[in-house]
């Protein structure tokens, strides 16, 4: 693999000069990489997210791009292009001035500005929306100028902060399939800043997720989702459970769970016999019936039905079971009933090791 | 019981309106001196006005001291706003409060202050003396209404602008002066007026060659009276209504339009 185009090196910010809103935040990307920074509220994505674009300043650790640190460059000369939250158009100027503005600080020839944002915005769309106001557009149209403007000018990096949180669910899905289009057709490296997992699952090359201020783990989205490093990635990223499990036999791949019984789980040799473990069970993992390695007696408390599944919640013995079966499958069962259910060993993860175990 | 809430409004309107608007018909009044209902009418008073140097004068003496009161008070206010609402330092309440004074002090009392300080400056009866004791008396206004549409002002717009390749002075000037306009001509508007209607202070530091147009209306009415007070009454009320109303007539119409 080449050098990195994009390198964080041990970031670190504090506001106050005790408590830290990042630590050690250290990554690379590659050129045209699609980087999503997932985490809740206050879990340091955002921040990073304005160290990068320069808006803050780190109180520790450099940026780099191109092995060439901008830590101390000021943001209007990063050449960054960022999409806010809240668009953040200018209101006083209409679409195709919104979009020529970075070309225009660039001393570019006003018509030739103009017709290069009359380009862009024909890119994204918006070919005959020049003219409008900001506040003339629709929400999903003012987020494409705001996509127009931040890549006009052929940015180094697209930052995008919960660019599509203020948009309603059927937009959402669209404008995420149209950011990934141009930014693939263009081919500028992104950092996508958001705490919907779902949008993160479908948009990204990586997944990098945050919690208190620190990565917590980095990969590509199908391998976070199986093979999550830690409980809170497990429950973050997609629906979980999670049982705490005692092995009892860690190369054969043996564990008890209480009410559950004896299972098998993937081998561990590193591990002891006795240690406790935390065993990831995705709901979509349990069938019903007992055609597979593991089987487990459901009591169903609640059933919720969405027509293509249904999420049925209950306990095995005294332990606490959600599974999401097809929707023709679940057709006929009510709180109250035992069901038989199971799972393959292979579709179950343990929290903390690695898949080879 | 409507009615009764009715009429108790319009008896409060009118004793609100009526001074104000008793003005008008006293200023297209025959009668030689102020009085109400007037004998007669006649235009006769506003070519008084309009063709008598005592009284034009003071109108443009009124004029440019308020026009220069109100470039100084945003010259002053505009970055005291922005440290303000933007930023955190040792003693900002104590600033804040410094900034609000005027606004709590009896204006009779600054004045006295200010005839006692501006004539030890030697510049008591001067333009620069009225323009400087009106200047402190806007800029609580002005702060007030700047730091009110700053505080409102979304700051991801200039990281946008920044972001973009904007330099801190290409920001202010692109992006942040042109979408706080409405605020900044809001405070420069009151400045002006509160310069141009203020009598108190004028009574006191303004002299015979810097006498703004309050000050003289009050030197006429003690001696003569005379209706041109209403005539310039009545012009003062129409135009600062129009500075107040206009503006929002403006934003109102660019509203619908759009």
């Amino acid at each position: 693999m080449s050098a990195p185009y994009l390198e964080l090196r041990g970031l670190g910010k504090s506001y106050d000069g005790r408590t830290r809103a990042l630590d050690n935040v250290s990554l690379t990307a590659a050129k045209g990489e699609f980087i999503t920074f997932l985490g809740p509220s206050g879990s340091g994505k955002t921040t990073t997210l304005m160290l990068v674009a320069g808006f803050e300043s780190a109180s520790e650790g450099d940026i780099l791009i191109e092995g060439r640190s901008i830590g101390r460059v000021p943001p209007h000369k990063r050449g960054i292009g960022v999409v806010f939250q809240n668009y953040a158009l200018f209101p006083h100027r209409a679409a195709a001035e919104n979009v020529a503005f970075p070309l225009l600080m660039r001393k570019m020839p006003k018509a030739q500005a103009m017709a290069k944002a009359a380009e862009m915005l024909g890119l994204v769309g918006l070919e005959r929306f020049g003219g409008r106001y900001p506040r003339e557009m629709s929400g999903g149209q003012q987020q494409r100028v705001a996509l127009a403007r931040a890549l006009v000018f052929d940015p180094a990096l697209l930052l995008l902060d919960e660019p599509l949180g203020a948009l309603d669910k059927n937009l959402r899905e669209q404008m995420q399939i149209e950011i990934k289009a141009v930014q693939r057709r263009l081919g500028v490296t992104t950092i996508f800043v958001t705490h919907d997992q779902s949008e993160a699952m479908a948009m990204s090359d990586r997944i990098v997720v945050f919690d208190g201020g620190r990565i917590q783990q980095v990969g590509a989205p199908l391998d976070i989702y199986r093979y999550p490093s830690s409980s809170f990635v497990a429950r973050f990223v997609g629906d979980s459970n999670i049982l705490a499990a005692r092995l009892t036999d860690p190369a054969g791949g043996q564990a008890e769970i209480a009410g559950i019984g004896t299972v098998r789980v993937p081998a561990l040799p590193a591990a002891r016999a006795g240690d406790a473990i935390e065993l990831l069970l995705r709901p979509e993992c349990l069938k019903p019936g007992s055609g597979l390695d593991n089987a487990a007696r459901l009591t169903v408390d609640v059933i919720v039905h969405f027509g293509d599944s249904a999420l049925v919640t209950g306990h095995a013995g005294g332990t606490p079971l959600r599974a999401r079966l097809e929707g023709l499958a679940a057709q006929g069962i009510s709180a109250g009933d035992t069901l038989p259910l199971s799972w393959a060993t292979s579709s179950s993860h343990v929290i903390g090791r690695d898949a080879a175990g | 019981m409507r009615g009764l809430l009715l009429s108790l409004g319009a008896v409060v309107l009118a004793f609100i309106a009526a001074p104000l608007l008793i003005v008008v018909p006293m200023s297209f009044s025959s009668a030689a001196s102020l009085e109400f209902p007037p004998p007669g009418w006649t235009t006769a008073y506003y070519g008084a006005f309009f063709g008598d140097a005592r009284w034009t004068q003071p109108t443009i003496n009124s004029i440019l001291i308020a026009l220069a009161v109100a470039v100084l008070t945003m010259a002053m206010v505009t970055p005291a706003t922005f440290a303000l609402v933007r930023h955190r330092f040792a003693g900002k309440s104590a600033v804040n409060l410094l900034l609000m004074l005027p606004l709590a002090v009896p204006h009779i009392v600054i004045a006295i202050g200010y005839y006692a300080y501006l004539s030890d400056l030697r510049l008591l009866q001067t333009f620069p003396g009225v323009i400087l004791a009106h200047t402190a008396l806007s800029v609580p206004m002005a702060f007030l209404v700047l730091s009110a549409s700053l505080k409102g002002f979304d700051r991801s717009l200039e990281r946008a602008a920044m972001s973009l390749g904007a330099s801190p002075a290409a920001t202010f000037r692109h992006v942040t002066l042109p979408v706080l306009w409405p605020g900044f001509a809001a405070a420069a508007l009151f400045a002006f007026i509160q310069s141009f209607d203020e009598t108190v202070v004028a009574l006191f530091v303004s002299g015979r060659d810097s006498m703004t147009l309050p000050r003289k209306m009050f030197d006429s009415i003690r001696t003569t009276a005379d209706p041109v007070i209403a005539v310039v009454s009545t012009l003062l009320f129409f135009t600062v209504a129009a500075l107040v109303i206009l503006p929002m007539l403006w934003r109102s119409f660019s509203r619908s339009r759009s």
